[in-house]
């Protein structure tokens, strides 16, 4: 049955970490597959790309993560499912600072901080 | 030119509209959720989650398109904002409410995605014209 309007119920909040955790494993795959200096130009890299488990894995990632999200947006409004799922963004970007060293900047820092709080105020608001 | 990239902005938006929008459609057809088989043909066994797929393919290939030449700063703005248009049309078409938190939040998840914006084209220039002198 469908959880009444107001109530997040544990399947829902398991669905929302789940869309995290594959939406930013998936990037980092692809990050690592495109990324790849050993990787060669053209016709040559996709084949690289193709004979490493990289690649495959964002492939994966990102079936998953679409049925994830059709699960995910059947048990809440879509209005709250979008605005939650802004929080992919923040995720993505502190994963590419701890994973890959990239700069924070002070700018970078705020918008995360902005996306964290309108999330936390729809969340609240569930 | 600039023309072009407001096509461009508007129909990477239009697209991931598409696909949320199907998501909801095709989720909504599909329950009760559960980790089945009999779910997974529910899912795949209606127009909706094909949609989907083509708001999606059409996302991609907007955002490569205009990856090429458009300022990466607004082209990242762009492929967010789509809370936006999904938010407004959710309202009219699944009769959703635009509660408080729901404003709110959207109000300052739209300030943090426009500062990632600036962000992205603030450090584009940057290295654009990076100077060794200067580091």
């Amino acid at each position: 049955m469908m959880p009444a309007e107001g109530s997040i119920s544990t399947l829902v909040a398991s669905l929302w970490l789940l869309n995290i955790v594959l939406d930013t494993g998936g990037q980092l795959a692809f990050k690592a597959a495109a990324g790849d200096p050993a990787a060669g130009d053209g016709l040559a890299r996709w084949k690289h790309m193709a004979s490493r488990p990289w690649l495959w894995l964002g492939v994966g990632s990102y079936v998953a993560e679409f049925l994830v999200w059709i699960a995910f947006l059947s048990l809440v409004p879509l209005s709250e499912g979008v605005l939650l799922g802004s929080i992919n963004i923040v995720a993505i970007m502190l994963a590419g600072r701890f994973l890959f060293g990239e700069k924070l900047t002070r700018l970078r820092v705020i918008g995360i901080a902005l996306v964290t709080l309108g999330v936390t105020i729809v969340g609240l608001g569930t | 030119m600039k023309r072009f990239y407001l096509l461009g902005f508007l129909l990477l938006m239009a697209f991931d509209t598409l696909a949320q929008i199907s998501f909801k459609y095709a989720g909504t057809q599909a329950l009760p959720v559960e980790a089945s088989l009999a779910w997974l043909l529910r899912v795949f066994g209606q127009p909706w989650v094909y949609g989907a797929v083509i708001g999606y393919v059409g996302a991609f290939f907007t955002w490569m398109a205009l990856l090429k030449h458009a300022p990466i700063g607004p082209a990242f703005a762009a492929s967010h904002l789509e809370v936006v248009s999904v938010m407004l049309l959710s309202i009219w078409l699944f009769d959703e409410q635009l509660t408080l938190a729901r404003a709110l939040g959207a109000l300052a998840i739209i300030g943090g995605i426009v500062c990632l914006g600036l962000a992205e084209s603030r450090e584009h220039a940057a290295e654009a014209d990076a100077d060794p002198a200067l580091g």
